[in-house]
């Protein structure tokens, strides 16, 4: 199985972890992710609230991009086909697959929206390539029995809050996820790897995403009832998709708590960083030194990881 | 929520609808929107009242207001909404509305960050976020904000020093044009 995968921005510098998890699980896999050459922003908030047209052109541009044939002749991906020959772009930021998605919505479901965004891009481009979340991808029934071939270290235990955010199943009509208020995928995911997903109240609530920056406070009081609900859940970590999501809840998890006065001390995976572990690959693999609140405690403790020395347990 | 009735017309509701494609006169108020909102109860206003004022044509208030700076455009209001009232799409469009008025509200940082945002895209291609952040806070004056942070992000592999740029900029330049080309021709 071969794709087109867009990292996006963030996958380039704080969310380097997800891409190297995300690499090595594919490769692990045997899914191919090539990278689509000289892709360009999605424009992410900061284009939709500045200029419609902008959020869908800068989307498009990549899209049609995708689908194009190369100077070779061949498309982008020549191997990176469905059944019809259309090569799939792969996504892992929640931001660029919201966006990418919505300007497919847009353009293929009107005439006239098509007609401008080809006047800006200088090309027709018709919304039909299609696009795919990386947890989507993991998530088929191919992929999941090879996980389940390929399990050497269970996650037996291990409680997670798969905590979804906004831009992955929001608005539905755009984003088709499989449940808008209570979605499972990553939850069935990280099952298929002997964890235990949990059932809590936060999972599709608002971080504060593109806000981490310009309104600090709002970030850091949403933050702080995700992880309170999932704290209060008897949650070891959370499981994330979105590097916005991981970098709020990870980077401001101390300030968090002293603003507020509470203990969280929550591991912030991504749902690639988990997977690769129960594949058996090693914590460099997957990047785990990357991550601000230390996972290794709860990973130990439920016997994921070999406890380092002096702790007695027993180890896998 | 005090709101001088200024248009009987629904001008100003109409301007918005046309801006945004949400159609802001089907709401009738069931404030679905604001118990789900993530901000409601920290703005100025909650989401129903931003609609109400549209309605009654509060052009003044509606533009000048904290909560269009505030909606973290989560999508849950529009999710939820019986009427389908597309309002993260109406507050974009209030965005930039308010802006084209120069009717800003003073704390308000987040125009300037999406500038500073877009015009990186327009050169390179891509963001570079520790560039992104250094012209924010030269802007901005927020030296102090996060700083701490540098060194554990740095020690963490988190991030990217140099940025990177990607070819294709005269092409970037035409779209960046286009799209800042007066909107409606009609």
């Amino acid at each position: 199985m071969s794709y087109v995968f867009y990292p996006g921005c963030s996958l380039e510098s704080t969310a380097r972890d997800y891409r190297d998890s995300a690499l090595a699980v594919s490769r692990a896999l045997g899914i191919e992710l090539r990278v689509l050459p000289n892709w360009i922003c999605c424009g992410s908030t900061a284009a939709h609230q500045s200029d419609p047209r902008l959020a869908l052109a800068l989307p498009a541009k990549n899209l049609a991009a995708a689908g194009a044939p190369t100077a070779a002749g061949a498309p982008v991906a020549a191997a990176a086909s469905t059944a019809v020959g259309v090569p799939t772009l792969v996504v892992c930021c929640a931001a660029c697959y919201n966006r990418l998605k919505t300007a497919n919505y847009r353009i293929a479901g009107d005439p006239a929206i098509r007609g401008q965004v080809a006047e800006v891009i200088g090309a027709d481009y018709d919304g039909s390539t299609p696009v795919k979340h990386l947890l989507e991808v993991l998530s088929e029934k191919a992929v999941l029995s090879e996980i389940a071939a390929r399990l050497v270290r269970p996650l037996r235990g291990l409680r997670v809050a798969s905590y979804y955010g906004c831009l992955l199943v929001r608005p539905p009509e755009v984003m088709q996820p499989d449940d808008p208020e209570n979605p499972m995928l990553m939850d069935k995911l990280l099952a298929s790897c002997g964890a235990e997903p949990l059932d809590w109240p936060h999972k599709v609530e608002c971080c504060g995403a593109s806000y981490s920056i310009t309104k600090v406070d709002s970030v850091r009081r949403l933050s702080r009832e995700i992880l309170a609900q999932a704290r209060d859940a008897g949650a070891d970590c959370l499981a994330t998709a979105c590097p916005l999501c991981q970098s709020n809840l990870d980077l401001r998890q101390r300030e968090i708590e002293a603003q507020f006065g509470e203990r969280f001390r929550l591991p912030i995976f991504y749902f690639t960083q988990l997977l690769g572990l129960a594949l058996g690959l090693s914590p460099a693999e997957v990047s785990l030194r990357s991550m601000i609140e230390d996972p290794r405690p709860c990973l130990e403790r439920r016997g994921v990881l070999p406890c380092a020395a002096g702790c007695g347990g027993a180890s896998r | 929520m005090k709101a001088e009735i200024i248009e009987r017309s629904g001008g100003f509701a109409r301007e918005v609808e046309i801006a945004s494609g949400a159609s802001v006169m089907r709401c009738y108020q069931c404030q679905k929107c604001s118990s789900g909102c993530p901000i409601a109860g920290a703005s100025d206003l909650k989401p129903h009242e931003l609609v109400r004022l549209i309605q009654l044509g509060a052009r003044e208030e509606a533009l000048s207001s904290r909560f269009i700076w505030e909606c973290t455009s989560c999508e849950t209001c529009a999710t939820r909404c019986p009427q389908a009232v597309e309002l993260p799409a109406a507050v974009d469009a209030l965005r930039r509305l308010a802006r084209a008025a120069g009717k800003l509200t003073p704390d308000t940082t987040v125009p300037t960050f999406n500038d500073i945002f877009l015009g990186a895209v327009r050169r390179m291609g891509r963001v570079h976020e520790l560039s992104l952040l250094a012209a924010f806070k030269l802007h901005t004056r927020s030296f102090g904000q996060d700083l701490g942070k540098f060194p554990v992000m740095l020690w963490k592999r988190k991030i990217r020093l140099l940025p990177a740029f990607v070819r294709g900029r005269a092409a970037r330049e035409r779209i960046f044009q286009r799209t800042r080309e007066p909107q409606r021709k009609t």
